[in-house]
């Protein structure tokens, strides 16, 4: 019989396992995955290049639109970065308010990635379950903050909002359900027979190969590896606030359900601390609109890993240059190591959406042009806003 | 804040690095920015983290700096940021590739490529990352030349 040749399966750009762009070559042999390319930029928006035209205060809404899910962290990176270049510290009752909404945000980010792995891998009970119970910190995320996704918390030189002692007490409440139903998860997680099958061996990324890759966040955790930027290099109140780092030696996907589980658990002790030693105080500081001329670095842990930011001031009152990595563009290389057959380890196709969703890709933060497609003509090219312009003058649309 | 340790490892790498350092700054807690010269930048770097045991790279930062494009690849070692900063020209940019010392710098080497059009020399495969295939090879959109066409509001008719 003779070998079948290689055969390549595309999958993407539309919604590869997560409803976000990214387009995936994979070379196949029968049912096994020899090797997997991958190709992004499908959301590219540009950021970086807009970041220039606008002053440091315009540019937090835009930096908030990185992404939906982690956009506090992003907020988080960006002003701090800011605060860094004029050199000043914020009061330590507005960090700790951000350490709040930034916990938040994770048992948020979190929560929603189990229930993600649970639709992935056909255990959708688990996600209607899940989903409910992520609605609680929705709630309380729109208590503090007025909205439910896009916080529009953070301004430079501390937060626009304040917690009331009532807000205080309705926190407490809410994350004493989260603890209840987290600690239920936990259970679930470590002995549920359909989430051990489809998750043990599965998405194998060894400790070496995490730390050559340098993969960050959960990923990184669930290879054995203890690195968090909480604790490695502090920002906000994360020099005060005791926490664990959660890591987990089975290097596969069942050790990034576990960690992810655990930290949600940990996050929601961080949030009850903050609470209980809450500093008084002012909420944010007045700071002039130009920063002096300098540069600057700042790196927060967001859901998915390190979130690093540089930013570079003229002594204009826009940035000369922002730069944005978010933690998915880490883990891409490490992804495509997982997607990979060798030796005794086989990736299977169908394991494919569950390996994806494994590392809680974000494309939209990774990307940051409009992008055109005739498929007539067989040809794809890119506009610019002019010839977008003339070309909807010509068409009179 | 006391920069004690930053102070003392920035002095560790000048004398690693002997004259390849041309300026060495503690910018904050945890956050050192080292620049050299764009022939000495693997060099330096390959020292640095055979020195240190570094593997992580967080990502390489380009940014226009008028004449020339700086490469800057940010380093974490033990939580401390080390940003190492080569300078390279606009008409010649190109410099060497540090994806044989640091795998991760794959992605990030590539980004850089696509956006400021700086080239690697040697690393594997330089193809477009984030931007579109037959974006023209010449134009370089975080370069300051490439100026944003910004929208003129609607007119209503």
């Amino acid at each position: 019989m003779t070998p079948m040749p290689e055969f390549s399966v595309i999958v993407g750009p539309q919604h590869p396992a997560l409803k976000e762009p990214e387009s995936f070559t994979f070379w196949v042999d029968g049912e096994d995955v020899v090797r997997a390319e991958v190709r992004i930029g499908y959301a590219h928006r540009g950021i970086e290049k807009a970041a220039e035209s606008r002053t440091y205060i315009q540019n937090i809404p835009l930096i908030e639109r990185i992404c939906g899910i982690c956009n506090v962290a992003h907020t988080i990176c960006y002003t701090q970065n800011v605060e860094y270049l004029y050199g000043r510290e914020i009061p330590r009752r507005a960090e700790y308010i951000r350490t709040i909404i930034e916990e938040l945000n994770r048992i948020h980010s979190h929560l929603l990635w189990v229930g993600i792995a649970g639709h992935e891998i056909g255990f959708d009970t688990l996600l209607m379950y899940v989903w409910r119970d992520r609605e609680v910190v929705m709630d309380l995320i729109e208590e503090m903050t007025g909205n439910r996704v896009s916080t529009a918390l953070m301004t430079v030189g501390g937060v626009t909002r304040d917690i009331t002692p009532e807000l205080a007490t309705r926190l407490r409440k809410g994350l004493d359900i989260l603890e209840e139903r987290t600690k239920y998860y936990e259970k679930i997680a470590a002995g549920e027979s359909t989430i051990l099958a489809r998750t043990k061996g599965i998405g194998i990324l060894t400790r070496d190969e995490a730390v050559r890759h340098c993969a960050v966040g959960p990923t990184l955790r669930a290879s054995g590896i203890k690195s968090d930027i909480r604790a490695d290099d502090p920002y906000a109140a994360h020099d005060e606030v005791p926490f664990d780092v959660i890591t987990s030696d089975t290097c596969d996907l069942f050790g990034r359900v576990v960690v992810r589980v655990y930290e949600t658990i940990e996050s929601i002790k961080q949030v009850r601390y903050c609470l209980d030693h809450l500093p008084n105080g002012p909420i944010r500081i007045r700071l002039p609109n130009t920063p002096p001329r300098g540069e600057s670095l700042s790196r927060v842990e967001a859901p998915r890993g390190e979130d690093i930011h540089y930013v570079r001031s003229d002594g204009s009152d826009r940035p000369a240059r922002y730069k944005v990595r978010a933690p998915t563009l880490g883990n891409l290389a490490g992804l495509v190591e997982m997607l990979t057959s060798k030796g005794n380890y086989k990736v299977h196709v169908a394991d494919i959406p569950i390996i994806l969703a494994g590392i809680d890709p974000c494309m939209c933060c990774m990307d940051r042009t409009a992008r055109f497609i005739e498929p007539s003509r067989n040809k794809e090219w890119v506009w610019t806003w002019d010839q977008l312009k003339r070309y909807k003058r010509r068409s009179g649309r | 804040m006391s920069l004690e340790a930053e102070q003392k490892l920035a002095s560790g790498l000048k004398e690693l690095l002997g004259d390849r350092v041309s300026d060495i700054k503690v910018q904050r807690a945890r956050s050192i920015f080292v620049t050299v010269k764009a022939e000495d930048y693997k060099e330096s770097i390959r020292r640095v983290i055979e020195k240190y045991g570094i593997t992580h790279i967080s990502t390489i930062t380009g940014a226009d700096s008028g004449p020339t494009v700086d490469v800057m690849p940010h380093l974490s070692h033990a939580g401390t940021k080390i940003t190492f900063k080569a300078a390279v020209p606009k008409t010649a940019a190109e410099i060497d590739t540090l994806t044989d010392i640091l795998p991760g710098a794959v992605m990030y080497e590539r980004e850089v490529h696509d956006l400021l059009g700086v080239k690697f020399k040697g690393h594997p495969n330089l193809a477009r990352l984030v931007i579109s295939d037959d974006w023209p090879s010449d134009v370089h959109p975080l370069r300051k030349e490439y100026k944003v066409i910004r929208p003129e509001p609607i007119r209503k008719t």
